[in-house]
């Protein structure tokens, strides 16, 4: 057997004709929290090399047991194989530094939602990625323009907001900022479809689409459960029934973490100014309580050690 | 131009039909792989044959090996189709792991196509309205199609001169009369979506049928012919008089035979109860009935049936249901296909699991005299060709199948044809 490393020149002169084309091969994630991981575990089951880059070493040895953990569950439910597996973490490359972030076409940010956190990733990464590397950010109410003037490239500036679970749910938000060129949206939109997801286009401004018309309606299942109209349970199974929704307003709260929520109606509230979007007073009982939702086992339902509502 | 394969169905053996001598290119393009075998029609023979595999991902390697066991691996920069079919090229013209002095050498280029929907009956020499024939035929093999595409775009790219063929999975079964390719749901279905059985494996089916009227000495216009081809993918035909008049798959890959990981038939409102029991999205209940059902699915140990075999002799209950329940349902077919026909004059075992597990083909053909299956059991442990009795009125044959030379075969007819 002959070496591996022969490649093709080497058989015949440099007549081959081998000019690769343009396009997003690789992929850099900053930051293995939920959403990092989350993003990085449904890049490379569509195939891409995908460097996970965190800072914190016991973060990125949780987030990889975590990803393993979270892909035995899905293949324990049939929902995948052993060897989706084996691809998926074959393909994902764990390190605490930005070591060879100039290979990288693409480098998305998933740190916490800090603005001043987010800027210095973004300069760094600004001296240190290839010219033509497009960034991404995955907040879903900082100010993306503020963010990218921050750095030399603005232009190759865009969100990606992708909702958690992020394997699962396939719609991703392109939001645009005030300096994102159109080369930069149809290059990531050309990607978010080869990742398997739905792109929908926004501008930047509080709450996308998602968040913004969400929080409202789960405030407004608050109020009616405050005001003592109907309990938990039968509000979640109207709206289920009702609107054929796949999880009642409740437990979607519980689920997506009260705290979460509670931070996306004040944020809504300040920047919008509208009273629909002042949180409830229940809400905020609920997340001084600690009662977080389903990750802390009790929320506005109650839950069992696996996350399972309990009836 | 297109050929009907009724022309196989006329009394001619293989032989008479495929007499034409050319060095053909067969391609088997998947989504991220490509399989290749350069062969000798006069020979039939592989001059070469190879694997250019993870196409568009790092690592992506070459694996080629030439008629006289030289072998090499190439690895490379391989981004899509085109590439890996330039390193192909590449490999094959080299002078020191090469076959081929020029370009020219390749006299045509035969390629795998999964779907030829209802368009294409038999193969058919390439051009841009086949290509895009193919493309609307995109929807029937998401998967599959459109990495032939691929392939043969490029190869009209890269051997412009090259006439290029391409030989369907479907189109051996594509005469089955409409009791056979309808299902039972509103006929408009069938019309708006192209919904009905289209069967598969049919390269496979049509070879090894033609092959056992030439071990039989007969013409296969007067044969009843059961083929069951047993590999990772299962299916079996019906082959009256060298037309294939019902098959196992249907709409996809999925129907008919238990296979490695696939569940073969079941009752359809089982996948809706299931998707709500366990509340599974649709992707998610295609990999549950695709990739964890089937034998690893039943027997919780392997998909594989020599580990299958291994477990049931250890006496494991499971591997015992998923070996039973395998073999029991081609047994089943063997009775249906009988009585389908009228009558029956041999059957074909073929495939990984079809040529080399005579413990299947045992329990397949066990108390089948009374329809005139009578299998030798010296001959069959022995993985004889021909192993039923002498007096046996069905003849039971082990066949080696061999798609590639099909295709390479079908694809030197055609080319010589268009050049007449």
């Amino acid at each position: 057997m002959q070496e591996e490393k022969l490649r093709l020149e080497d058989l015949l002169g440099a007549s081959a004709s081998l000019d690769p084309k343009a396009g997003i091969n690789t992929v850099a994630i900053i930051g293995a929290g939920v959403m990092g991981q989350g993003i990085g575990q449904t890049i490379a089951a569509y195939g891409f090399e995908v460097l996970v880059v965190e800072k914190d070493i016991t973060n990125l040895e949780k987030s990889k047991v975590n990803l393993a953990d979270g892909i035995d569950y899905e293949i324990k439910r049939w929902a995948m194989t052993n060897s989706d597996k084996k691809a998926i973490l074959g393909r994902i490359k764990w390190q605490t530094d930005l070591k060879n972030i100039d290979e990288y076409d693409l480098i998305i940010e998933a740190v916490e939602e800090d603005f001043d956190l987010k800027v210095s990733v973004f300069k760094e990464l600004d001296k240190l990625a290839k010219k033509e590397a497009i960034f991404v950010s995955n907040t879903s109410t900082l100010s993306l323009t503020k963010i990218s003037e921050k750095t030399s490239r603005p232009d190759k500036m865009i969100g990606l907001h992708f909702l958690n679970p992020v394997p699962k749910i396939p719609l991703v938000e392109i939001v645009k900022c005030l300096y994102t060129s159109n080369e930069t949206v149809e290059f990531v939109k050309d990607f978010v479809s080869k990742i398997g997801k739905t792109p929908v286009e926004v501008y930047e401004y509080p709450g996308f689409i998602t968040t913004r018309s969400i929080v409202p309606l789960i405030n407004e299942a608050m109020h009616i459960l405050l005001e003592g109209v109907a309990t938990a349970k039968d509000i979640d199974t109207a709206m289920k029934l009702g609107y054929n929704f796949q999880y009642g307003p409740l437990e979607m709260a519980d689920m997506m973490g009260l705290d979460e929520v509670l931070t996306w109606m004040e944020t809504l509230w300040k920047t919008l100014g509208e009273p629909r979007y002042r949180p409830n007073p229940m809400i905020r009982k609920l997340v001084r309580e600690r009662k977080l939702g389903r990750k802390t086992g009790e929320g506005i339902f109650k839950y069992d050690e696996h996350g399972n509502k309990l009836l | 131009m297109e050929t009907n394969c009724s022309n196989y169905s006329q009394g001619k053996k293989l032989n008479q039909i495929w007499n034409e001598k050319m060095k053909v290119l067969v391609l088997n393009c998947g989504s991220s792989s490509i399989k290749y075998q350069f062969i000798d029609t006069e020979t039939k023979t592989a001059l070469a044959k190879g694997l250019v595999d993870r196409i568009g991902m790092t690592g992506a390697v070459l694996s080629h090996q030439r008629y006289d066991g030289d072998k090499i691996k190439i690895a490379g920069e391989i981004l899509d189709h085109q590439i890996a079919i330039e390193y192909v090229l590449g490999v094959m013209l080299s002078k020191n792991h090469g076959v081929i002095d020029d370009k020219k050498d390749i006299e045509a280029v035969g390629h795998r196509v999964v779907h030829g929907g209802e368009t294409f009956s038999g193969s058919v020499f390439i051009t841009d309205e086949v290509v895009n024939a193919l493309t609307d035929n995109i929807e029937l093999a998401p998967l599959h199609n459109p990495p032939n595409i691929k392939g043969i775009q490029a190869c009209q790219r890269i051997l412009t001169n090259t006439p290029q063929c391409g030989v369907f999975d479907t189109a051996f079964h594509s005469h089955m009369p409409p009791k056979a390719y309808l299902y039972g749901i509103p006929f408009e279905l069938y019309k708006k979506h192209k919904i009905r059985r289209y069967g598969f494996h049919g390269t496979s089916h049509l070879y090894v049928a033609h092959r056992a009227a030439e071990m039989m000495g007969k013409k296969i216009e007067e044969l009843k012919i059961i083929t069951a081809h047993l590999g990772n993918g299962c299916s079996m035909a019906a082959v009256d008089r060298g037309v294939s008049v019902d098959t196992t798959m249907g709409f996809t890959p999925l129907e008919g035979l238990l296979m490695g990981t696939r569940s073969g038939d079941l009752d359809p409102s089982l996948i809706l109860y299931i998707m709500s029991k366990e509340g599974l999205t649709v992707s998610e209940a295609g990999t549950l009935l695709n990739k964890h059902s089937g034998l690893i699915g039943i027997s919780g140990e392997s998909s594989d049936m020599r580990e299958i075999l291994a477990a049931v002799k250890d006496k494991q209950k499971r591997s015992e249901f998923a070996f039973e329940l395998f073999c029991y349902r081609i047994k089943k077919y063997v009775g249906s296909y009988a009585a389908a026909m009228g009558g029956l004059d041999a059957l074909v075992f073929t495939g990984g699991i079809g040529e080399n597990a005579n413990e299947v083909r045992e329990y397949v053909c066990k108390d089948m005299i009374f329809l005139g299956i009578d299998l030798d059991e010296f001959k069959n442990q022995n993985n004889e060709e021909i192993i039923s009795k002498d007096n046996s009125k069905v003849k039971v044959l082990r066949i080696p199948t061999n798609e590639e030379l099909v295709i390479a075969m079908d694809t030197a007819r055609i080319v010589s044809e268009m050049k007449k």
